[in-house]
């Protein structure tokens, strides 16, 4: 934290777009900051504090859910509007203290691997407003702004929408109830029909995959689970959840 | 900048730099409630409240809280007094060493402002922010409870032992199993077996608030770091990347010129002078294998420069400009591998002496034989080998290490410092530093936890020499990353048990083969390593026993002492082995165990070969007090033991992946070590009638402090509040080795008694001429009062008053100490009632009950919280807790997180029962309870897995694709 340099508290997103697309100093958006001000940063930056721009609130019509990229994870948990498994997986995301700070939009912009909250966004639908410099707004779908996190170069996201209605379930294995989990298989019955799927611990960031598909993936391996262990979850969390939703 | 934070209501502008975070902020502004734990923010011991919500301001910048409210527990209850969330958590005895217990207080406000009536999951989701590696959170979840019920205007009852009926006869049998369902006592309940053999006590027994709860409840400046000194400088340590390097060359040129740079040390300009590291009594055990700082680096984390600068920030910059050449070596981590040919040698100098074969990295080898083993196994229906593997686990205290040097007005050294062992550091830092005893005093204030990893001269030498070298004040904190591992962890061993054992269940013949993994340097490699033969071949009665060790050197984060000491890694061998000599004998497991554990009047024959003290003397010691049948009996009803042979219950029709299982482990251990440990105590008399007890006993948060102002209460007549408690300053108390061994109870309370004992002799004499009683051996004191025969009675004041005072003046005052002949063990009964998915091979625990015999609990609320906790931090032991490597020896896990260890809301039901025994050599009867928590929790969930399963596992922890893989070999 030491390479913290300057700090920035801007009260509107052109300002705060303007900042962050200075060419010097090197800028970075701060949310919450529970990743951020945990990480070692290689070089000095300055911050640009994002608590005053608006970007709160959590809207509905009723079919899709508008969730501002500020709102704190414990919003999340409680707000009535958002899908029962969402509220379930944020509640579950992080500890009390992390959850009263964290932020949507920093949870997407941190893309951990880990992330049964992503993964459940994910399975519904999750869309990504994302501001760029100039007055440009784009909606980007999440696999996609997850998958290439360069999308995110001098951006702010500043909402995530997702779908309100389907049944979700599921299934995990950590090393305890509240660890981090190994692998998690996140499903969602589509009103549409079909399956929606997601898993973490098999990728560099959760990913939506086809139940189909499962048994091809190649996920890295670590002390907490090999590739082959991994891939053993995959595919039994897959079944389960599969079996929750009637399928 | 510039900032503006409301702190407690209160408007500051305040100073500081974009990249200082909140927590810096506000101990800067005094609030010293708001504590260090990790870089991370994990921990909670920085958790306020900002805008009402709890959050971690570790991981938050100040410039983030500008414009926002702020509230620590200092705004809490102003002045003196207390909220009533903080007189619950001290009523409840939720408050251990207290360093995290301001946060639990202000997650506790935040929860009650907003839900005035909490389910206990809501409680336990509002701690998950916080750390606790202490209590196991059950008394803090019950002391949020509660105090939500008095803000409801509730009432609440008292905190008292909950007495329940001994389950053996009185010839001291139970039939297990015949005790019928589980008792339906609260969660919270303070459950004590009574025995008919404790007399009654005023104060002794009893629940007693701790001495220390106020100021660790309210926050008040406590630990090493809440102090401010003007001119403080600030080390920060250059470790090594290597694990195994000569240092060819270094240059801190760069790092000298750095503006506010005060000090660069390293092995160019410090004295070169031979030591162990391990808190130990005179002589330390041989080798003395380390020096301040080396030529030579041994693992990743290991010294090799210190600098001490005006701030961190400018430390950490001069740090960087260290410019280090090594020589980079071939490492080895593994103990087997170290001990074969060409592995790289460790400790290669030319100065090195003390090993056994340094050549081969082996430092110690350990034999001890009792009877002929090889004649045994001969004789024997049936022998019996197994080979097990214990892993590497680190202590994880929440307060970190952390020690301030200066020089005070004499020019003395004076080490302000986060120890278990202030005596022994003090002693091992003279000839460090070159300085004489007489000229350096240590100084433990408040602990944030130690379990081992503080029995250590880890720190203060380094801090010593900066103060020395500058003249000024100087702090040296390790961060959470560096605690990991630059600081101590448990040895990992390889263990081989061979068991010789006859048709009818007697063993014949017991082999103990361990190599002890004790990392580059010896420390406590020595003495672990011995604990483990002795407490691996102590539990059981057996003619013929042998324990061969080598202790080993490796490149691996130094291994020390750790809360247990060998223990936890013998007996999960010990237990794990003869759970599967019972199943192959057919034999029910606590039948077979029953018949063969030690009674009262057996023989601890290792004791004579191992023990530390006793060893010279071979006397062979005889157990005298032992509550282990009583203890099984109360544990298996509480578990449910019946369960385990029912197939409908271990494979529930409903979950088909899930298998159940319920598993037993007996523990053993020691009190103190006999002959070896000495603590000393000093009373005297205020003009109130109030006492100073003065002792060396080194509080940790165990409660020690209180626990021994309970025992000279006891003797003196009056309640605890009346003894005013000063420990572990080295000008300013008798000497004490330390908190360690499980000695403070047994040891330093009968120093404590006996200067007690000496002081209400005086006190009679006085009250004797006051009440012109003509024998003094008449008088009793009781309530603040000392009482003739015929009932007329003068107060401890008017004693005190009169004998300070008034005529034939004299203080009245004792010293004692006492060393103790014999080390009785506590026994203890550990059971696990665990699921296993078989699809995933993920375990969990639903509930570890632990039935402790440890004499007369001199506190029955600390006790139990030593036994919570212990079995909380014992199930990471077994379950989840792992350092983990790369191939060079990194590390890859030092964060709470990777590195898991158990929050609030998925710890597993736990229940303690204290089984009173009266232990006649100890004070008031007696025994120790601080590490035997630790024994019994890794092979009870073994067995239990094996019960479920089939699956007899025998390497820890029990992570899911482990598990997962010894499913697929056993199917």
């Amino acid at each position: 934290m030491q390479a913290v340099v300057g700090y920035h508290r801007p009260e509107s997103l052109e300002e705060a777009l303007s900042l962050l697309n200075r060419v010097s100093p090197r800028s970075v958006v701060l949310a919450g900051g529970t990743s951020l001000n945990a990480a070692e940063l290689p070089e000095p930056v300055e911050m640009i504090d994002l608590q005053a721009i608006g970007l709160d609130g959590i809207r509905t019509d009723g079919m899709v859910v508008e969730i501002g990229a500020m709102v704190r994870l414990f919003e999340l948990t409680a707000h009535q509007a958002v899908p029962e498994l969402v509220r379930l997986l944020a509640r579950r995301e992080a500890p009390s203290t992390f959850r009263n700070a964290a932020t949507i939009g920093g949870t997407i912009g941190t893309g951990d691997p880990d992330s049964e909250l992503l993964a459940g966004c994910l399975v519904y639908e999750g869309q990504v407003t994302v501001a760029r410099a100039g007055g440009v707004v784009e909606n980007v779908a999440l696999a996609g702004l997850l998958n290439d996190r360069s999308k995110l170069e001098g951006s702010i996201i500043t909402a995530l929408r997702i779908d309100a209605d389907g049944i979700g379930a599921a299934e995990r294995t950590g090393r305890t109830p509240s660890d981090s989990s190994i692998v998690a298989a996140i499903g969602r019955q589509a009103p549409t029909g079909g399956i929606r799927l997601a898993l973490t611990g098999m990728a560099s960031t959760p990913i939506l995959v086809e139940p189909a598909e499962v048994a091809a993936l190649n996920p890295p391996g670590d002390f907490r689970g090999s590739s082959e262990y991994r891939l053993h979850l995959a595919r039994t969390l897959t079944r389960r959840v599969i079996q929750q939703l009637g399928g | 900048m510039e900032i503006n934070l409301t702190i407690n209501g209160d408007r500051r502008q305040i100073e500081c730099s974009p990249h200082e975070t909140l927590r810096q902020i506000l101990r800067r502004e005094g609030f010293f409630s708001v504590r260090f734990g990790a870089e991370t923010g994990e921990t909670g011991a920085d958790a306020i409240l900002l805008d009402g919500r709890l959050v971690s301001s570790e991981i938050m910048l100040a410039v983030q809280a500008d414009g926002h409210a702020i509230e620590t527990v200092e705004g809490l209850a102003p002045g003196r007094g207390l909220h009533p969330i903080q007189e619950a958590f001290v009523t409840v005895g939720a408050i251990q060493s207290g360093y995290s217990t301001p946060a639990m207080v202000l997650a506790a406000k935040a929860l009650l402002d907003d839900n005035p009536d909490p389910t206990e999951a809501e409680v336990r989701d509002a701690l998950t922010g916080i750390l606790d590696r202490e209590t196991g959170y059950l008394r803090p979840v019950e002391a949020i409870l509660r105090a939500a019920a008095v803000l409801r205007g509730e009432n609440v009852d008292p905190i008292e032992s909950a007495l329940v009926r001994p389950l053996t006869d009185v010839d001291g049998t139970a039939d297990f199993g015949a005790a019928g369902p589980p008792l339906d006592l609260p969660l919270a309940a303070l459950r004590v077996v009574p025995s008919p053999e404790v007399p009654e006590t005023q104060v002794v027994g009893k629940p007693e608030v701790k001495v220390d709860a106020l100021r660790l409840v309210k926050g008040n400046p406590a630990f090493v770091d809440d102090v401010e000194m003007r001119g403080m400088l600030y080390a920060k340590m250059l470790w090594s990347p290597h694990a195994h390097a000569r240092i060819m060359r270094i240059d801190d040129s760069k790092a000298r010129r750095l503006p506010g740079v005060r000090a660069v040390l390293h092995h160019e300009n410090v004295a070169r002078v031979r030591f162990a590291s391990g808190g130990q009594s005179y002589p330390n055990p041989l080798p003395y294998d380390q020096v301040s700082f080396d030529n030579k680096v041994r693992h990743v984390g290991d010294r090799v420069a210190v600098v001490a600068a005006d701030t961190l920030e400018i430390a950490a910059a001069a740090v960087r400009l260290i410019e280090v050449e090594y020589e980079v070596l071939a490492a080895v981590f593994d103990e087997n591998e170290a001990m074969s040919d060409g592995a790289p040698v460790i400790h290669d100098e030319p100065d090195m002496e003390g090993a056994y074969d340094a050549a081969r990295n082996i430092v110690h080898h350990i034999e001890a034989d009792v009877g002929d083993v090889e004649a045994g196994f001969a004789e024997a229906d049936h022998v019996f080998e197994q080979t097990l593997r214990v892993h590497q686990v680190q202590q994880v205290p929440i307060e970190p290490h952390i020690a301030i040097a200066w020089l005070d007005s004499d020019e003395r050294l004076v080490v302000r410092t986060s120890t278990q062992v202030p005596f022994h550091v003090r002693r091992m830092l003279a000839p460090l530093l070159g300085l004489p005893v007489r000229q350096i005093r240590i100084i433990k204030p408040r602990i944030g936890g130690g379990f081992g990893v503080k029995q250590e001269m880890l720190i203060e030498d380094i801090v010593g020499h900066l103060a020395l070298v500058t003249g000024r004040p100087v702090r040296l904190e390790l961060t959470r990353h560096e605690e990991f591992v630059s600081s101590r962890t448990r040895h990992p061993q390889t263990i081989t048990m061979k068991t010789g054992v006859n048709d009818d269940g007697k063993l014949v013949a017991q082999l103990m083969r361990t190599v002890g993994n004790t990392g580059p340097y010896g420390t406590h490699g020595l003495t672990v390593q011995m604990v483990s033969g002795l407490r691996g071949l102590s539990s059981y009665n057996c003619p013929n026993k042998r324990f061969d060790c080598d202790v080993v050197y490796t490149n691996i984060p130094v291994p020390g002492a750790y809360r247990g000491y060998g223990a936890p890694q013998a007996l999960f061998a010990l237990e794990a082995h003869l759970d599967d000599v019972a199943a192959a004998l057919g034999m029910d497991v606590l039948e077979f165990k029953r018949m063969n554990w030690t009674k009262v009047g057996d023989p601890l024959d290792m004791a004579a070969e191992l023990g530390e003290g006793a060893a010279e003397m071979k006397l062979i010691p005889v157990v005298a007090s032992c509550g282990m049948e009583e203890c099984v009996a109360q544990g298996q009803r509480a578990i449910g033991w019946h369960r385990r042979i029912d197939p409908d219950w271990r494979q529930p029709a409903d979950r088909p992946h899930i298998r159940r299982g319920i598993g037993f482990a007996m523990c053993m251990h020691g009190s103190a070590i006999s002959g070896l440990d000495m603590g000393g105590a000093s009373i005297k008399i205020n003009d109130d009638g109030s006492f100073n007890l003065l002792f060396g006993a080194t509080d940790l948060g165990t409660g020690a402090d209180t626990v021994l102002a309970q025992i000279a209460a006891e003797v003196l007549g009056t309640p605890v509040e009346d003894i005013v408690v000063y420990a572990a300053d080295t000008d300013m108390t008798p000497f004490d080795v330390g908190a360690y061994a499980s000695s403070t109870t047994y040891v330093s309370g009968m120093a404590v008694k006996k200067a007690a004992e000496e002081v209400r002799r005086q006190i009679a004499e006085r009250a004797a001429l006051l009440l012109d009683v003509s024998t003094p051996g008449d008088i009793s004191l009781r309530d603040r009062q000392a009482l003739a025969p015929d009932g007329r009675s003068v107060s401890l004041a008017e004693v005190a008053l009169h004998s300070l005072h008034q005529d034939q003046q004299h203080q009245i005052m004792a010293t004692a100490s006492y060393v103790a002949p014999e080390s009785p063990p506590p026994y203890a009964a550990q059971f696990a009632e665990i699921e296993v998915d078989i699809d995933t091979g993920q375990v969990t625990v639903v509930s570890l009950v632990m039935a402790v015999d440890c004499g007369v609990p001199i506190n029955p609320l600390t006790s139990a919280g030593q036994v919570e906790g212990g079995m909380i931090q014992a199930l990471g032991y077994g379950h989840c807790e792992e350092m983990v490597y790369d191939k060079a020896g990194r590390m890859v896990n030092a964060r709470l997180g990777p590195y898991k260890i158990y929050r609030s809301d998925e710890v597993p039901h736990i229940e303690a029962y204290l089984v009173q025994t009266m232990e006649k050599s100890g004070p008031f009867g007696a025994k120790a309870i601080a590490e035997i928590p630790k024994d019994g929790v890794a092979p009870a969930i073994r067995n239990a897995i094996a019960n479920a399963t089939g699956a007899r596992i025998n390497n820890i922890p029990f992570t899911p694709e482990r598990v997962w893989a010894a499913l697929q070999s056993t199917r």
